[in-house]
């Protein structure tokens, strides 16, 4: 069993703001890419600027990418969200393919979502079509003209026959044929 | 070598050697004495001042408005007149600010454009989009409630806010108060008005304010003041005229948490046309009458 | 938040007041079918935490039946904490002390022993006879059924019929009832 659920803040899924019921906005607001122009580290985040970052932008016009080189500092990826939020992701060591993987999981969240646990995994703003459950839903409307205690309503049920209700019952049988044999005669 | 060699050749290293070089100070890697105090003191004054105030992210080193505004009317999806989209941004006071610090220097200074009219125009429609949608099925008041909620300065700058619009915004404070916020979202659609033709901007304000009322109950804007006769006046015109209410179901009638159902039945063909809980009668019945008007105007 | 959303929940939490009749009835299985309506375990949106118990008016508990010789071997342990305080009372002795309680314990000792049990038990009233003040019996809606059928008593029976059903056997004619 894993522990991993204790530290994490507890969260609901929600989009800001009716997100997708009128159009979808992209909540990725811009993205700022930090990396050294000598450094081992930022190789791959140098190579995926040569190659890849142009298709990336022109696929996502809505994000603001910016780029700023620093020396002796280790890649990042800051992202920065509608609602506020910055996302920091240490890009040391990546390759090309991981940068841009991070780029495309970064452009889909709507907010940072490390260290946040969500409750469920999904939300509904009518949880009950038919209405919720009240006392009332299958109560006889016979029981608002009896007043309490009722004898007949306390009876327990009886399944089996009882040993009196045979009897009176083979009773009636014999006197039915009695009947009919003195009419036989 | 004997006890009193070992000792003698000690004595003589101590007497002939600098004191410091013997007594090295041993390599410690533990945190230095003076690094929690000083850490205490840091966040104790910090506690006593506050934190920093927010700075605009204009204020930053990567930051390029035009590029923004570009990413900007691409994130909402619609082509904008670039000129008109800045003005729309642009807030009267800081405009004025910028008149008056330009004036100082330069007489010939050219203020810019600022949003006023643009918020007046944006207001109007989409004030005028919201009724156009809810008079078609609703009376007036709820029209005018439901058009007074969505319309709130609080509404509008929440929508706004989800446009990303703070950072764009040229105002004399920061962060931008509700007021500002609005007024921008209204000017945006102002300025959609003058970019594109008006479907686009009734799609506009259908996508971002109206949508808003996803989800919510009508009756948390606007309640009837006596849901009873509302009832009876709507039905009415339906031709509905004998309406029936009856004590359906009961509960703990003696205790406070009583709870009374009511029902609201049509006479002639004895259909139900609400039902109703309250803690007493009067309670039950409204809130059946509120179910009644509900389920008309599904 | 609106009235119609209010009043849903006051409906869906509303508590309901039940009645069950204990007349010749198992003290111990009556408290399991009793302690459901308790706890609200019927209820769908049962949750431990949700305060969805009902009130249980009970009746005639001095009429209980215990099964076998339960009523002159069963025992109830009490000590008081000081030195010497320990009493054994038997089922019978406890009864005519106090005819409440038989139930009263049967129903405590078959929930679970957690914090909510006091709480669940504040709403149980019992009563001896059929004598249950107005107020109380105003809130009642619902009756529990019996869990054994109560036959009926020759003696309490219409003499009419009495007479007219099969007699298998007969005492004889100089047989005196003691």
């Amino acid at each position: 069993m894993s522990n991993s659920h204790l530290f994490l803040k507890p969260a609901f899924i929600t989009t800001p703001g009716q997100n997708g019921v009128g159009r979808y906005v992209c909540q990725l607001q811009r993205v700022v890419l930090k990396f050294c122009k000598s450094h081992g580290a930022s190789r791959g985040m140098r190579e995926f600027i040569e190659s890849d970052l142009i298709n990336f932008v022109k696929n996502s016009p809505e994000v603001a990418v910016y780029l700023k080189p620093r020396r002796h500092r280790s890649p990042i990826i800051k992202a920065e969200y509608l609602n506020g939020e910055t996302q920091w992701i240490n890009a040391s060591n990546f390759t090309q393919e991981e940068v841009l993987k991070w780029l495309f999981l970064v452009k889909s969240q709507a907010s940072n979502r490390t260290g946040i646990r969500l409750r469920k995994l999904l939300h509904t703003d009518h949880p009950s079509i038919q209405g919720p459950w009240t006392p009332y839903l299958f109560r006889d409307p016979k029981l608002n003209l009896t007043t309490f205690p009722n004898e007949e309503l306390s009876q327990a049920d009886v399944q089996d026959e009882t040993a009196t209700v045979k009897l009176l019952k083979l009773f009636q049988l014999q006197k039915i044929e009695d009947l009919n044999e003195k009419r036989a005669e | 070598m004997s006890f009193w060699r070992q000792s003698l050749k000690l004595a003589n290293r101590l007497i002939s050697h600098n004191s410091k070089s013997i007594f090295h100070a041993t390599n410690s890697r533990n945190f230095h004495r003076w690094v929690s105090p000083t850490l205490r003191e840091l966040s104790r004054r910090r506690k006593i001042v506050g934190p920093d105030p927010e700075k605009p992210r204009s204020t930053y080193l990567e930051w390029n408005y035009d590029v923004e505004i570009h990413c900007f009317g691409k994130r909402v999806g619609e082509n904008f007149d670039e000129k008109v989209l800045r003005e729309a941004f642009i807030q009267r006071e800081w405009a004025n600010l910028q008149e008056f610090k330009g004036k100082a220097e330069d007489e010939s200074f050219i203020p810019p454009q600022h949003n006023y009219e643009l918020v007046q125009e944006g207001f109007k429609l989409i004030k005028d989009h919201i009724q156009d949608i809810y008079s078609k099925t609703y009376t007036i008041d709820i029209v005018n409630a439901v058009c007074d909620y969505l319309t709130t300065d609080e509404m509008l700058a929440h929508v706004a806010k989800y446009l990303g619009v703070k950072d764009l915004i040229k105002s004399v404070e920061f962060p931008p108060s509700t007021k500002t916020l609005a007024d921008t979202f209204k000017a945006i659609v102002g300025a959609l008005s003058y970019s594109a033709d008006p479907e686009r901007v009734k799609l506009f304000v259908n996508d971002f304010v109206v949508c808003q009322m996803n989800g919510k109950d009508v009756y948390d804007i606007w309640t009837p003041d006596n849901p009873y006769d509302y009832l009876l006046k709507l039905l009415q015109e339906k031709g509905i005229t004998n309406v029936e209410p009856r004590l359906c179901n009961q509960s703990a009638t003696n205790t406070i948490l009583a709870n009374y159902q009511v029902g609201l039945y049509n006479s002639e063909d004895k259909s139900c046309l609400g039902l109703g809980w309250g803690e007493n009668i009067q309670i039950a019945k409204n809130s059946a009458a509120l179910d009644a008007i509900q389920r008309i105007y599904n | 938040m609106s009235v119609l959303k209010r009043v849903q929940q006051w409906a869906t939490f509303a508590r309901v007041w039940h009645i069950y009749d204990a007349t010749w009835q198992n003290p111990f299985a009556s408290a399991e079918l009793i302690k459901k309506y308790l706890m609200g375990l019927y209820k769908p949106i049962y949750h431990p935490m949700n305060d969805c118990g009902d009130h249980v008016i009970v009746i005639n508990s001095a009429e209980i039946a215990l099964p076998g010789d339960e009523w002159t071997k069963r025992v109830y342990f009490h000590h008081t904490g000081y030195p010497g305080g320990a009493t054994w009372t038997l089922a019978w002795e406890l009864h005519t002390k106090d005819p409440k309680m038989i139930l009263y314990k049967a129903v405590y000792r078959g929930m679970k022993g957690n914090l909510q049990r006091r709480h669940t038990m504040q709403r149980l009233h019992i009563f001896p006879d059929a004598n249950v003040p107005a107020h109380l019996l105003g809130n009642v809606s619902n009756q529990i059924k019996q869990l054994r059928p109560i036959p009926k008593r020759l003696d309490h029976m219409d003499p009419e019929v009495v007479k007219n059903s099969p007699k298998i056997f007969d005492y004889p004619k100089d047989y005196i009832v003691r």
